[in-house]
């Protein structure tokens, strides 16, 4: 077993009487780029949930990299190196890109708590270091030209990608896109796309849910369909198109991506 | 055993008090998501409306068509205040950052404070004495008409605002939007309406609660409200915000707490345990009594 | 332009703050020093509540403190006045840990509300005289007084220079604090503190950092307070006085022009129209409601966009 695995095993979340994901497995390979889909409300989000820890499972094991993290915060697990993004966009919306960015470096930068109060030489060294860093990743998101525009200003297409950017700013093993491509128009899908095999060059794991199904087959390499909370496929995408029960889910809700 | 049972009529007095203040401040928040600060102003306007009414308008002498007046039109005209403060200063502030609205409520109340003080004075006043003094002793426990008077007609309020809340349209319509008010307009629920009529509902019980003040402590001053509202609010909290029943049960709680430290520790650190138990209630129960914990949709 | 203003801005300021005692009677020093000590309150209490967004509304308490620790280390245990800087530094900013420890979770109205019952808790722990060495009602009179020694002719001006010494302190750290990895956090999880999580900020040390730092800063202004009256007391760090700096920073905007202005607002316009004085918070509340309506983000409003000049001047 390779060391950067993400393994979901038995993995259930409840919402009151609601139980949103449904004693869950799948197993994430390193370098792979993993697709997690599903009609509306089948639970997918909340598995993301369940994995950075933002609503901890109650049952089941997530294990990454061999350890078991279901019942770690957020913020740890993203030091272990799981980042993800969100489906209903998240961004520090008053703040410029740049500062968005930014903040993706907050655990790279070695500035103590009292550096906040007192500047050092070496303080400001990794200070200019960390936006140097920010200022390769605007130009690998072809972001540089919106920089200093306040973020919440820009069109939802910028945002997506400034989402993006500041999750890499994090150096992650493992990224996690919650519908990326959603509201994006044809042109920006291409380039997201492009992306998307852009950031597996650089050895990333990339696990994503997503609604637009000629982007699911085309990049992702094996997939896990689930519907109300439980598991009802996995395969690769040729499988998956084959398999009479994820048409029977799709076609059983109104949904009409597939 | 006297001692409790003393302080145990005494809280309920105050508690009853507690809760009918609470009850604007709660149902306020559950639909605007905002502390009305001007709320205890409004209590202690209505003690001093209520002075003014009995004395200049209605001729200073007791009776009970006079005492059924002085509520009255104290009432309507407490309402009428509440209603002009949401106009002013809440309504325009909707869709604003939060702290601006928090900010516009600072200053609601503090108009309505100094108000009361230029028209008044900052003097205390005494409330005038509308009912006869009677007093009975039962085994060593005392209780006044005034008492037996504010628990019997806070009761009967609660339960009739429990009633229209959970059985009338309105009532519904109140409850929707205070779940989810973008889900409530969708529903053809007009939430403008319904923030009207929290408003004129809440001031309308803050008024009772107002007057009861006076009538049982008599001495009223114009920053008075400060006091009342805040340990009004910090009932709603205890009970869970935005809560109705939690409202009524975190006052009458507070009240209750409040009488027993009086009673057997000391009312000179009354606040500070008042804060203390609020603290302590918010460490184990974050969202009060009877409020429900949601987890937030990402 | 508005750039060569900003560059203007803090030289003139400071020029203008330097050379005002020799424009001063006795009665309008005393005035500016309030000013002073005012506005490093309402910025300690601006970052708390304008860079991380917390709904603190006691921060008259960590002022309050720091102006007791001084006094009760000078008054009852004979500490020359400076001495007790540190400390008066240092406990408020460990009480700002203690307190904030167990509220930060909370949302923001409770946690307004808990802040307020603090603030409330510690007047009335003055009050009754907790401990025997607060001086219940009345306060403690009579401190030292800072002098600067062989400039004895000039001792009218030092409490003015000593709180001016502090503000530019304040306005250093600020400045720093803002161009650091742990200002960025704060402004971070202010704007979305789920968003903050989820890119490894770990948001509660650095929510109690932000009460920590504005307890010091508060508690400095207290030595400085209890240097200009060589007295303390506790009407003075009430929780209404908690409420007005919480006004202020809102209604400023929450930017360092915003918070000056709304302390001069505050608390030197009411000493120039002293004959409106009982009128002053019946207009300020009005006031206050009016700038809510008309300039929601406050009269200033804080601007962010603190980047390096190497995304603007290639980009
Ligand atoms: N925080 C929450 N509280 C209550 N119910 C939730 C919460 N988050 C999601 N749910 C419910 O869990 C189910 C799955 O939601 P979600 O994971 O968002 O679906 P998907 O992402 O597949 O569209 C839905 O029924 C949704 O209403
Ligand atoms: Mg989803």
């Amino acid at each position: 077993m390779a060391a950067n695995d993400l393994i979901l095993t038995h993995v259930t979340k409840r919402f009151g009487g609601l139980v949103a994901v449904d004693d869950l497995s799948l197993h994430v390979q390193e370098g792979q780029i993993y697709g997690l889909i599903g009609p509306n409300g089948a639970g997918k989000t909340t598995v993301f949930n369940c994995i950075t820890g933002i609503h901890p499972c109650e049952e089941g094991s997530i294990t990454w990299q061999g350890k078991e993290i279901s019942q770690l915060p957020t913020h740890k697990i993203v030091r272990l190196g799981i980042v993800r993004t969100f489906q209903t966009i998240r961004l520090f919306s008053q703040m410029s890109v740049a500062e968005n960015v930014m903040s993706g470096r907050h655990i790279k930068s070695s500035q103590k708590l009292w550096h906040g109060i007192i500047h050092t030489p070496a303080s400001r060294r990794d200070e200019r270091e960390n936006w140097q860093a920010v200022y390769d990743l605007l130009q690998f998101f072809d972001l540089q030209k919106y920089a200093a525009h306040t973020v919440g200003s820009l069109a939802y297409g910028i945002q997506r990608r400034v989402e993006m950017a500041r999750a890499l700013a994090v150096n992650p093993q493992l990224l996690i896109l919650d519908e990326p491509a959603a509201g994006l128009n044809d042109n920006e899908t291409l380039k997201l796309i492009e992306t998307i095999y852009r950031i597996r060059e650089k050895g990333i794991t990339i696990l994503l849910i997503e609604h637009d199904m000629d982007l699911v087959m085309e990049v992702t390499e094996y997939l896990t369909v689930i519907n109300f909370g439980s598991k009802i496929a996995e395969g690769t995408p040729a499988e998956i198109q084959e398999n009479p029960a994820v048409i029977e889910a799709y076609l059983g809700s109104d949904d009409d991506d597939f | 055993m006297d001692i409790f049972l003393q302080q145990l009529v005494n809280g309920l007095t105050i508690g009853s008090m507690f809760a009918l203040i609470a009850l604007g401040y709660t149902m306020v928040y559950g639909v605007m998501k905002l502390i009305n600060f001007a709320h205890g102003d409004l209590v202690a306007g209505s003690a001093f409306v209520g002075l003014f009414v009995f004395t200049q308008l209605l001729g200073g002498q007791v009776s009970v068509l006079v005492v059924v007046g002085v509520f009255i039109l104290t009432i309507i005209t407490i309402a009428l205040l509440g209603f002009t403060i949401e106009r002013l200063a809440y309504r325009p502030l909707r869709s604003a950052p939060r702290l601006s609205a928090v900010v516009s409520a600072l200053g609601a109340s503090m108009v309505i404070q100094n108000g009361i003080m230029l028209l008044w004075g900052p003097q205390m006043h005494i409330f005038p004495e509308l009912l006869p003094t009677i007093i009975w002793d039962i085994g060593g426990v005392v209780v006044s008409l005034i008492q037996v008077l504010i628990m019997a007609l806070s009761m009967i309020l609660m339960v009739g605002l429990y009633l229209f809340v959970e059985k009338t349209k309105i009532g519904t319509a109140i409850r929707a939007s205070a779940i989810d008010q973008d889900a409530a307009r969708l529903m053809g629920i007009n939430v403008n309406n319904i923030i009207v009529t929290i408003f004129l509902i809440g001031s309308s019980l803050g008024a009772v609660g107002g007057l009861f003040i006076g009538l049982y402590y008599r001495g009223i001053t114009f920053n008075m409200g400060w006091q009342y509202g805040l340990y009004a609010f910090v009932a709603a909290i205890i009970g869970g915000i935005g809560n109705i029943p939690g409202a009524m049960l975190g006052g009458i709680l507070l009240g209750l707490f409040n009488a027993f430290i009086a009673g057997y520790i000391s009312s000179t650190w009354a606040d500070a345990f008042t804060f203390i138990l609020l603290i302590v209630i918010l460490i184990v129960r974050p969202t009060g009594i009877l409020g429900e914990r949601v987890a937030e949709k990402v | 332009m508005m750039k060569k203003i900003q560059q203007l801005g803090y030289p003139l300021f400071f020029v203008v703050m330097a050379l005002l005692p020799a424009l001063l009677d006795s009665r309008w020093l005393a005035v500016a020093t309030t000013f002073v000590i005012f506005t490093i309150v309402a910025l300690s209490q601006d970052i708390v509540l304008g860079k991380a967004g917390m709904f603190n509304m006691g921060q008259a308490l960590f002022f309050g403190l720091g102006a007791y620790t001084t006094a009760i280390c000078n008054a009852v245990f004979g500490w020359p006045l400076l001495a007790t800087l540190p400390l008066a530094i240092i406990i408020p900013a460990i009480f700002g840990v203690l307190l904030a420890g167990p509220i930060i979770h909370l949302r923001g109205d409770y946690l307004l509300v808990t802040t307020i019952g603090f603030n409330i808790v510690f007047v009335q722990a003055l009050q009754n005289n907790l401990g025997g060495v607060t001086g219940g009602p009345n306060g403690i009179f009579g401190l030292e007084m800072l002098g600067i020694p062989g400039l004895a002719a000039y001792q009218q001006f030092t409490p003015y220079y000593v709180a001016l010494a502090a503000l530019i302190l304040t306005l250093f750290i600020l400045r720093n604090l803002e161009s650091s990895k742990v200002g960025r956090a704060l402004h971070y999880l202010r704007e979305d503190d789920l968003a903050a999580g989820s890119v490894g900020i770990n948001t509660r040390v650095y929510k109690i950092y932000s009460f920590a730092l504005g307890a010091g800063i508060a508690g400095m202004a207290g030595t400085v307070y209890a240097n200009q009256y060589s007295a303390v007391s506790p009407e003075a760090f009430d929780f209404l006085q908690s409420v007005l700096f919480f006004s202020i920073v809102i209604v400023g905007g929450s930017s360092v022009p915003g918070i000056l202005l709304g302390v001069f607002v505050m608390f030197v316009l009411p000493e120039i129209f002293r004959e409106f004085s009982t009128w002053r918070y019946f207009i300020f509340g009005f006031a206050m409601i009016f700038t809510m309506i008309l300039r929601p983000r406050g009269l200033w409003p804080a601007k962010f966009g603190r980047i390096p000049k190497i995304f603007t001047e290639k980009g």
